[in-house]
């Protein structure tokens, strides 16, 4: 390729690159000081002539700093390649040196929001299994710049540049099967999604209110938005209605936004995926570096034959802090799920093997667990509202609980062989999850009271992208593959990671 | 040939010799407790005596009681407890477990650990005691921590499993 790009002395980013730096400012600014932005231009209509002109002077003075300071960041922004090692110089006051050694990279990705899409410049992500701080972004480089540091780190580890099989990519979403995936997702989600998203901004507005002292203001005028709706019956259908139309607006738009134009190619140690409206995204998975992959769909996904792969790698600290460093395919129709589990697992022979069922005291647990929430629920109600109304609630509440126990119990199973260990949960959803057992971290079997007298244990794989757990098998059979995992996490020399 | 016969030979960790916890700790964990326990009373009692008072000075007695229980069965849940940690070292890993309401056993097999922490804290160290902690790949939240064993026997399991790890 391009010879030019050798990356042995430090290098700047495209100067292009200020404009990105100068608008992603710009967009931070906006975010934190919109609402106060607002308030101000109510004021600003007030305003005299003379006071405008001082206005916009000062806008200007301000965009004038920004864009100097976006100068500033791109020029001590610099970057190089030396001893099979990424080092970065940053920083304007206070500068700091990083270096990843080229083993440790997880990703190389490559990223364009609407900015960089409009001025052709492509954002280049290196991200680490460490510490959030040693992710590195580079936020400008043209094409080739981008492909040669790609291929440069390639070189000396396993990501390959080159896809297998010519260009064929193993999956292509258009148009109309991101409708279907966008139509059967779980929109509850989609709607719980939407009102964090509204609390979010509503806590924004609370904030700038608060500081002017003028909450109350803010409150009446909600309280008097909820009066109107109390008790009135018509209003909650309509209510309901919306809701279902945010909902399925928001699957919609989430679904659309993340995973336009999803393509997945194979390469020899690595699966690449293109995907973005907006902000398109090239995420380069290296095979080696998967900790465990679920296989998840839903009863009318399976009617209509997709599902979607998670894909989970290493990450330090808190796992569910960071669920955007999981990684999914949408829409894979069956075959092309077995084609992917094929690639990285040798899973054949347990597939048609008997599923092992959790014991039914899981059953037991789940009811009892349950029940205690809908009394406490109720009692809760009643103190409140001391009203005897609403245990009629318990008619609806029952059948969906026992209902959804009978689900969880029926999906929850394990199955293993030598290598390989398959974890099936879910309710309305199904998730099933595989892992190679060498890629294990540590084990634990958990036993408590109740589960001794039925003489069962939960079982509960550490590994590097978090907690896989067997709820409630038997202690015998748990044990055989504690010390089996164990075995097998001690006799392997692969590399987990 | 991928037929899995080793499964009956395989080592058994319930058949592990699981050594104690040096005895000298209980003392730690009840000076920890008392201080914890003292800082909490003392700060309820004040807060009675000059707030609460007025306010239901029947229920003070029964108040009073209700919390020397709880102070008494946390106490014998700590004791109880104690004699529940246990761990085992073998040639390839480390195993630790506790609980008493929840029985937990854990082990982490040396080719995952990713470092050792020996610690001390300072009503330990009065003991000369230490704790030592293993930390594997990902969430190091749940990784294994044995309390109360002698610091000279830490940094020797810690050196043991150093040596193990890299030879």
């Amino acid at each position: 390729m391009d010879n030019t790009h050798h990356f042995g002395k430090f290098s700047k980013q495209s100067p292009k690159g200020i404009v990105v730096i100068y608008g992603n400012l710009l967009y931070k600014i906006f975010k934190t000081t919109w609402v106060l932005l607002f308030i101000l231009l109510r004021q600003f209509l007030k305003l005299s002539e003379e006071g405008v002109s001082y206005v916009y002077l000062g806008i200007v003075v301000v965009l004038g700093l920004l864009l100097f300071r976006a100068y500033l960041v791109y020029k001590n922004f610099q970057f190089k390649i030396a001893n099979n090692q990424f080092i970065l110089k940053q920083g304007i006051f206070k500068k700091s040196n990083t270096s990843i050694s080229f083993d440790r990279i997880q990703n190389i990705n490559f990223k364009q929001n609407l900015i960089q899409q409009l001025i052709n410049v492509y954002q280049v992500n290196i991200e680490t299994a460490g510490s959030k701080k040693t992710e590195i972004a580079i936020k400008a480089l043209s094409f080739e710049k981008a492909e040669a540091l790609k291929k440069q780190i390639s070189l000396n580890t396993v990501i390959d540049a080159v896809p297998l099989k010519g260009n064929t990519p193993l999956l292509k979403i258009s148009f109309l099967e991101l409708l279907k995936v966008s139509l059967t997702e779980n929109h509850l989600q989609s709607l719980l999604i939407f009102v964090a998203l509204l609390i979010g901004i509503y806590q924004q507005i609370k904030d700038v209110f608060k500081s002017f002292g003028r909450t109350d203001n803010l409150k009446t005028y909600l309280d008097e938005g909820t009066q109107v709706l109390y008790g009135n019956i018509i209003l909650f259908a309509f209510l309901f209605i919306v809701l279902l139309m945010v909902g399925l607006i928001g699957s919609f738009v989430r679904i659309f936004f993340s995973h336009f134009n999803l393509s997945v190619f194979v390469k020899h140690q690595s699966f690449e995926i293109n995907q973005g409206l907006t902000t398109k995204k090239t995420i380069v998975l290296k095979k080696g570096k998967i900790q465990n992959i679920t296989v998840s769909t839903n009863p009318i996904k399976e009617k209509l034959g997709i599902s979607f792969i998670t894909f989970k790698q290493a990450v330090s600290g808190k796992v569910a802090k960071k669920k955007n460093k999981l990684i999914r395919i949408i829409g894979c129709k069956t075959n092309q799920v077995i084609k992917i589990k094929e690639l990285l697992f040798n899973f054949k022979k347990l597939e048609s093997e008997e599923k092992n069922l959790v014991d039914s005291y899981y059953k037991t647990k789940m009811y009892f667990r349950s029940s205690l929430m809908i009394v406490l629920f109720n009692i809760i109600i009643y103190i409140n509202t001391e009203n005897i109304r609403w245990f009629f609630s318990i008619v609806i509440l029952l059948p969906i609980m026992v209902l959804l126990i009978r689900l969880k119990f029926k999906k929850a199973f394990y199955k293993l062989n030598d290598d390989l260990l398959i974890i099936g949960n879910g309710r309305v959803e199904t998730h099933i999850t595989y892992l190679e057992i060498f890629k294990v971290q540590n084990i634990k079997m958990k036993q408590n009271v109740f589960q001794a007298r039925k003489r069962v244990v939960d079982l509960v794989f550490q590994t590097a992208a978090g907690k896989i757990k067997i709820p409630c098998i038997k202690r015998k059979k748990a044990l055989e593959i504690y010390n089996y995992t164990l075995y097998k996490v001690e006799s392997s020399t692969e590399l987990w990671m | 040939m991928f037929e899995n016969q080793q499964i009956d030979q395989l080592p058994n960790v319930d058949e592990l010799l699981f050594k104690n916890i040096r005895k000298a700790y209980l003392k730690v964990v009840l000076i920890h407790y008392l201080l914890f326990s003292g800082v909490l009373l003392t700060g309820f009692f004040l807060l009675v005596q000059y707030k609460l008072q007025e306010i239901f000075p029947t229920y003070i007695d029964g108040i009073y009681i209700g919390l020397l229980l709880l102070f008494l069965l946390i106490l014998t849940f700590l004791i109880v407890g104690f004699y529940r940690r246990k761990f085992a070292i073998r040639e390839r890993d480390i195993s630790y477990k506790s609980g008493i309401l929840i029985k937990k056993i854990t082990t982490v097999p040396f080719s995952r650990i990713q470092h050792i922490e020996v610690d001390e804290s300072p009503v330990s160290r009065i003991f000369s005691l230490a704790s030592i902690s293993v930390y594997t790949a990902g969430d190091s939240s749940d990784d294994l921590e044995i309390k109360g064993i002698l610091k000279t026997e830490a940094l020797q399991i810690k050196e043991f499993i150093n040596q193990k790890i890299n030879g």
